[in-house]
């Protein structure tokens, strides 16, 4: 059983006026449990678009959308159930920071939902605890915080309601190295916790192989490849006639296999190329 | 909802009265305003609202745009007419309670409704078919006499002033837009609940707006800053407003709807 299936979804912006454009067009794609999908794509090619579908923040222009078998739109009056199912944290979430506290900004969404009282605070608590904001934190001004701290309490906000799907879009712009090797963390983490299905945004190839699954490539609005990461990584040509590439260490060894020397063309993130590297090395000793 | 407000969004559809020097758009435009003021009858406004329909028809802008206008300002519209219905005198057709419709409250609601579209669809016309930079061009020149009682860079400061708020309207609408999904999606109702709940449920949209706005006016600050930018002495203009032919007639013809606007008052 899929927990997210879309099908045949559309979504055109500016209906009739003279600002029309395609956003989406005619894009399906499953997705199970637990799984953990990228989404890489050229700017503007409906990504975002896309994923504020899977809440119900914008509405199909043509298609459907299931979660847990179920057509989301099938009744509109009770969308917001679906928004604790999905949850969706924007590019740059710090900004919609605005409580007095972290504590009631974590509290804000899973308040929504309806939790109260001593609930409402264990999921906070428990929530920070995953991601790693300090109990001295919690009666702070969320405004008082550093870039990549804000950050965090932002996805703590939307991780805070347990949605069943999590839905990032480009988690990391912007950040610094270990900014975004904490939000990675916290990602993968969350995941663990819950068991949670992971869809992310990102235009970093590297993160994309650490991390995905499963891509999904877009471009004009269009669903042009969906595969396994590594079968998608291996099509390196394909994606840079999208205007994309395939990570660094992947253009590292592709050089060194046009040099003549014979490396694995498996290789798309940083521990396998090690891996590789010492293997080629016992190899050498061996000879 | 939000998308509806279109003010300070230029539309380039290349027509005469895009072309026009934008000084002569803003006086015509408030002497436009002051004649559909004027008209007493339906007469008078009838042929207001004639000149402005072939405005409309000559900006070339789709006729869409000025309704999205117009349905911004829908509940004001509504609110106006509603209350002039009681206010009149005449054969009354319905009396509730202690109010009366009569024909002389529809007839001035009607008016007075017509009279409000026709107000904003002028100046829509003036903001769709002049870019930003032009107006505030023209208010420059058109308060530059104030320079002669010794406001010179305060002139400068406030046309200034008007082109960044202007500029920005978009741009915030387009924030407060994201501001409202990201809230949305954490669960957030906007749409439900009594006007107490509905104000209470805007906090979490207003204030990051607010942070965000003067976020990005410290950093324009800076990069104007950053550019030398200063509204002092011996500046020169690339552009310089020069006035031509067709400015010449544009003029003529709406004063002549004017006198006529004038005559119909006194005649009809």
């Amino acid at each position: 059983m899929s927990v997210l299936k879309v099908q045949n979804l559309s979504h055109t912006y500016g209906g009739n006026t003279p600002f029309y454009s395609d956003a989406v067009s005619n894009v399906s794609f499953t997705v199970e449990q637990g799984e953990m999908i990228g989404i890489i794509g050229h700017t503007g090619s409906g990504k975002s678009t896309l994923v504020q579908h899977l809440n119900g923040i914008l509405k199909p222009t043509e298609g459907e959308i299931f979660i847990d078998e179920e057509n989301i739109w099938e009744r509109p009056k009770e969308i917001r159930k679906i928004r604790s199912k999905v949850g969706l944290v924007f590019q740059y979430p710090e900004y919609q920071l605005f409580e007095e506290t972290v504590f009631a900004d974590i509290a804000f969404g899973p308040k929504n939902m309806g939790l109260m009282g001593d609930e409402l605070k264990k999921r906070v608590l428990d929530t920070c605890r995953l991601i790693g904001v300090k109990d001295e934190y919690l009666e702070k001004s969320p405004f008082d915080l550093s870039g990549g701290e804000k950050r965090r309490v932002a996805i703590a906000g939307v991780m805070a309601m347990r949605p069943k799907i999590i839905v990032f879009d480009e988690p990391t712009a912007g950040l610094d190295p270990k900014g975004r090797q904490d939000i990675i963390k916290i990602i993968n983490d969350y995941r663990t916790a819950y068991n949670a299905t992971v869809i992310i945004i990102s235009h970093s190839m590297e993160d994309m192989a650490v991390m995905a699954d499963k891509l999904i490539v877009m471009s004009k609005g269009e669903v042009v490849m969906l595969d396994k990461t590594e079968k998608v990584f291996a099509q390196g040509d394909r994606l840079r006639s999208i205007g994309l590439n395939v990570p660094i260490v992947t253009r590292v060894f592709d050089a060194l296999r046009q040099k003549g020397i014979s490396v694995p063309d498996d290789v798309f993130t940083v521990e396998r190329a090690v891996e590789a590297l010492k293997q080629i090395k016992a190899g050498d000793r061996n000879a | 909802m939000l998308k509806d407000i279109t003010f300070g969004q230029y539309f380039d559809s290349k027509s005469v009265i895009h072309k026009a020097d934008p000084r002569i758009k803003i006086v015509l435009l408030v002497f436009v305003i002051v004649f559909i003021f004027l008209s007493k009858n339906f007469w008078g406004l009838g042929l207001s609202a004639l000149f402005i329909l072939i405005t409309m028809l000559v900006s070339k802008i789709p006729l869409k745009m000025y309704f999205k206008n117009l349905k911004a300002i829908l509940p004001i519209l509504i609110f106006t007419s509603i209350i002039n219905i009681f206010y009149g005198e005449g054969d009354v057709l319905l009396s509730i309670w202690k109010f009366e419709i009569t024909l002389g409250g529809l007839e001035r609601a009607g008016f007075m409704a017509l009279r409000i579209m026709l107000l904003i669809i002028a100046s829509s016309t003036l903001t769709y078919a002049t870019t930003p930079n032009d107006l505030t061009d023209a208010i420059e020149s058109l308060l530059s006499p104030l320079r002669f009682i010794g406001l010179k860079t305060a002139v400068h400061t406030l046309a200034m002033m008007m082109t960044i708020a202007l500029r920005f309207i978009p741009t915030l609408v387009e924030e407060a837009e994201k501001i409202m999904n990201a809230q949305k999606a954490r669960g957030a109702d906007l749409e439900s609940g009594n006007l107490k709940e509905k104000i209470k449920a805007l906090i979490p949209i207003l204030i990051p707006l607010l942070f965000s706005a003067v976020r990005r006016a410290a950093e324009l600050a800076d990069a104007m800053e950053c550019r030398c930018y200063n509204s002092g002495e011996g500046k020169t203009r690339m552009k310089q407003l020069k006035l031509h032919f067709r400015d010449f007639s544009i003029t003529l013809i709406t004063l002549i709807f004017g006198a006529g606007v004038i005559l119909l008052n006194i005649f009809m």
